[in-house]
């Protein structure tokens, strides 16, 4: 202001000639500047035009400023599970509401239980149901874009790992609701006269190793993570985690509703995750959480246990599917009391980024109820991983009062940061010399590695290959931790790992399911175990077709294929004194079952895919894809998808592309920053001001000579 | 006409005035916040530069090649921005991986001249100095990518600032982000800590 009023006093006193020169001057000053202003703001508007140009179409959640921004989508789930016997038959509906004027497409990424096998799809638009198919994967996806690109109401159901899956639906009009629903059954687990049934709802934040892959176009994938050497598929399990209170107040929430029918009566029904509403109608149990919609914020976990003393000890099914018989068996070992062999334990904890939070709490918890079990005359070590790997003591040290000492005071100051590299630790900690001992025999001594992790890696199968490569004669035991583990690692690094897995919920449950596996891994209760199935002129094919060795309170289940619920299922085992150890279970006393076929069929597609690992050769790919079409299953190989027959999307109109978050598992920190706020408005206010007074300048200019 | 003259020509100078401002205003705060600086090292606290600020000065970074010194404030808001570059993740330990972040108008329109191997020179609140060596640059976009800071490694720094630096866009979605780690020199002074007197 002061330069401006300055400029008109200075004016006047000058005379007349000098005052036009001094005119013309400011006159080709000011023309100048002009077009100089011109040529410095013009290539800005440009280089904005082209970036909006080629990000249309994609919607972020995140705008230019590093604000927040609701997707338009909202998510509501629907459990609806049925449990009866050893099988829980679940039916999952999602709706995807689009609160947006323009047409949507949504993307979910979402967990499922990682032994669920899925078997039906159906997507409703308002009235109508349309019943999805089975298709190769690379068939049902072509099937969905074209169905996209007509304009079709189409959903689209992919497996991208056993316990990880894709949702596409595509034209979701403007305002309205589309729901998929989903089919899934899968196997209750039994252990210790203790059943159990999880339900995740979200997933931890994986950590991809590897290096990245050609460096891409700054283009978004629907992932926050860039494919890597070690992960192809790293943008395709990555869905944006965000906090609740990013999400609609609506969106993310799902209803359960359960209902138990074991057959016998139970004691009780509990949830170390959630309050319950349980209902009891007889032998049937009406379980619902006490908040009805529950935060899809961390797994649903359900519990239930048969009165004492009634706790099955064998269990048939049978279903005959297609002209062919199925049977599910169950047969509990006695718990034989195990000879306690000097153990060398190694205690391997995750203190990756995604254990920060709640986490590496229940995880230094975990370890230090792990060093209480320790005897003398055991010997001992810590690792912890990250990006780094780091051992407690050179070599295992007898557990004696100086040494534990020491670790408990290790495990004390432990901090979650960094990456998770799994592949050294695990190479550390099985690797490690058996023979430090000296003398004694290190052949009596029993090792095994206990692994506290939430698993959030993308190289899962790499790693069971590891397992498997250095594994030994040793054992490995895998505890999960956090709100949303990835229990697909727990189970399969177990079992390649000869060993147990658990997993903990919260702070407050560390105590029952790790006391069982540090109880049951003291010693295997039944080893050599050897299944007959009673002599029929048909060929037999039972899963797993070599059991491992049962710890205890584990069962042993079978599904078997061509077998007629006659004759006598013999089972022997070796007992830890070396004796032997026989039953039989008439198979006359089959209930009907229902889904024994179909779990038969996921056993079968695991097992192809096992023994691929086992031979380092690609998967027989076909004989998977066939049998997974023919029990109208899910697979790596296969997807569903639901196409409607009309075009619906005017086909002028656009499609936006919603990737729905997930949220963050409770009690976890946020691994993702987001890129702050970093630039002034200054430059503008500057740039105008200085423009505005130049017009004003000129005007004034103007002014004179007209007057003059 | 001259009305709409006059009312062009203050408008215009108050838009300037408030555009001169901004820098203006970073420049006098790092002054003021030297004092806060030097208190906080001489109490070990959080010392607040004045009374109603809702942030403290948490490190001092300098950049000797471009002869730059400024005082690190806590938080990467804008209230914390608008008077020096902000820590947006670092403990208070001082372990860790570290994220600064600047306006680019400010107090970071000099970091368009660091290149690999430039060195940055942190002093924490104990007064001990932590050489870091660039890396590497780049520009992201923010809508796009997010920091994981899961991956970030414990001694690396991130100096960021908002991309392209002549940009009017205030609400621009590029970032310049300078990658810097601790000790990479190859001489190995560089994690030797140097006691300085509280406030130089």
């Amino acid at each position: 202001m002061m330069l401006s009023t300055g400029l008109l006093k200075l004016a006047p006193r000058l005379t007349d000639g000098q005052f036009r020169r001094a005119r013309r001057w400011a006159e080709g000053v000011s023309l100048w500047l002009a077009v100089l202003l011109m040529l410095f703001v013009h290539p800005l508007y440009a280089e904005a035009n082209q970036m909006e140009l080629e990000n249309a179409g994609l919607l972020h959640f995140v705008d230019a400023g590093g604000r927040w921004q609701e997707p338009a989508i909202i998510l509501d789930s629907e459990f609806e599970i049925r449990v009866s016997g050893l099988i829980a038959d679940s039916q999952l509906t999602r709706r995807f509401r689009n609160t947006s004027g323009e047409w949507r497409e949504g993307v979910f990424v979402f967990p499922l239980p990682e032994n669920a096998s899925v078997y039906g799809l159906t997507m409703k638009v308002g009235e109508r149901t349309i019943v999805g198919k089975v298709q190769p994967k690379a068939e049902a996806r072509k099937t969905y874009e074209k169905a996209k690109a007509s304009g079709r109401h189409a959903a689209n159901v992919e497996q991208q790992r056993p316990n990880l899956f894709t949702a596409r639906v595509a034209n979701i009009p403007p305002g309205e609701t589309i729901a998929v629903e989903l089919r899934y059954q899968q196997p209750v687990d039994y252990r210790a006269g203790e059943f159990e049934l999880r339900l995740p709802t979200t997933l931890t934040p994986r950590y991809m190793p590897g290096q990245h892959l050609a460096e891409q176009s700054g283009q978004w994938q629907g992932g926050w993570a860039v494919p890597t050497t070690e992960v192809p598929d790293a943008d395709a399990i990555s869905p944006y985690t965000v906090r609740a209170s990013d999400v609609d107040a609506g969106s993310h929430r799902a209803s359960v509703r359960m209902t138990i029918d074991a057959g016998l009566p139970l004691a009780r029904v509990i949830s170390p995750t959630h309050r319950l509403e349980t209902r009891l109608d007889g032998q049937t149990v009406q379980v619902q959480p006490e908040q009805g919609r529950l935060l899809m914020n961390r797994d649903f976990v359900v519990r239930w246990r048969p009165l004492a003393g009634q706790e099955p000890t064998a269990a048939v099914f049978h279903q005959r599917w297609q002209e062919e018989d199925y049977l599910l068996t169950m047969i509990v070992p006695g718990s034989g009391n195990a000879r306690v062999l000097p153990r060398e334990l190694v205690f391997v904890i995750d203190t990756s980024g995604s254990m920060a939070g709640e986490s590496i709490r229940q995880a230094r918890s975990a370890l230090q109820r792990g060093l209480d079990t320790l005897k003398p005359e055991d010997r001992f070590n810590i690792i912890q991983f990250n990006n780094q790997t780091h051992a407690l003591f050179m070599q295992p040290v007898p557990a004696i009062g100086n040494n534990l000492a020491r670790a408990r005071r290790y495990v004390d100051a432990l901090n979650a940061d960094g990456g998770t590299e799994m592949a050294p630790a695990l190479e550390l900690a099985l690797a490690t010399p058996t023979d430090g001992g000296g003398a004694e025999d290190p052949a009596e001594r029993v090792r095994q590695v206990v692994f506290i992790t939430d698993g959030a890696v993308g190289n899962e199968a790499a790693l069971f290959n590891q397992i498997r490569q250095q594994l030994g004669r040793q054992r490995l035991f895998t505890v999960g931790i956090g709100s949303a583990p990835n229990l697909h690692f727990m189970r399969e690094a177990a079992r390649w790992g000869r060993g147990l897995y658990t997993a903990i919920q919260d702070p407050s449950d560390v105590g029952g399911p790790l006391e069982t596996l540090f109880n049951a891994m003291e010693a295997p209760v039944l080893t050599d175990v050897r299944v007959e199935w009673p002599a029929q002129t048909g060929q037999v094919e039972s899963f797993p077709a070599r059991p491992g060795d049962l710890f205890q309170g584990e069962p042993l289940i079978q599904v078997v294929q061509g077998s007629a619920p006659e004759g006598v299922l013999k089972v022997s085992g070796k007992l830890p004194g070396g004796q032997k150890w026989e039953r039989s279970l008439d198979l006359q006393q089959a209930a009907e079952g229902t889904g024994v076929a179909r779990h038969w069929a996921r056993q079968k597609i695991d097992s192809l895919l096992d023994t691929a690992r086992l031979e380092g050769t690609q998967p027989d790919k076909s004989r998977v894809t066939r049998l997974a079409v023919e029990h109208g299953l899910m697979s790596p190989y296969t997807s569903f998808v639901a196409v409607d027959d009309t075009p619906v999307r005017p086909s002028g109109a656009p499609q936006g592309t919603d990737h729905l978050p997930t949220l963050l598992p409770a009690g976890s920190k946020a691994g993702m920053l987001r890129y702050p706020q970093t630039a002034t408005v200054a430059p503008l206010l500057t740039a105008l001001g200085l423009t505005g007074l130049m017009f004003a300048a000129a005007i004034g200019l103007l002014q004179r000579r007209q007057s003059v | 006409m001259s009305r709409f003259f006059l009312l062009l020509a203050t408008s215009s100078a108050t838009l300037l005035v408030f555009g001169l401002w901004i820098p203006l205003k970073a420049v006098v705060a790092q002054e003021l916040l030297e004092l806060a600086w030097a208190e906080s090292q001489a109490r070990q606290t959080d010392t607040r530069p004045w009374p109603w600020a809702d942030t403290w000065p948490v490190a001092r970074l300098t950049v000797p090649e471009l002869d730059q010194s400024m005082i690190v404030l806590a938080g990467g808001h804008g209230e914390s921005l608008a008077f020096g570059p902000g820590q947006v993740l670092g403990s208070d330990d001082g372990r860790g991986p570290k994220v600064i972040a600047g306006h680019r108008d400010t107090h970071f329109d000099q970091l368009q001249y660091l290149k690999t191997g430039s060195e940055l020179r942190l002093q924490d609140r104990d007064g001990d100095w932590r050489t870091y060596r660039v890396l590497a640059t780049r520009i992201v976009d923010s809508r796009s990518e997010q920091i994981d800071t899961r991956l970030l490694s414990e001694d690396s720094l991130l100096l960021v600032t908002c991309y392209p630096f002549d940009s009017m866009d205030a609400g621009g979605p590029l970032r310049y982000v300078v990658e810097a780690r601790a000790g990479r020199s190859g001489n190995g002074n560089d994690m030797e800590q140097i006691g300085t007197v509280a406030g130089t």
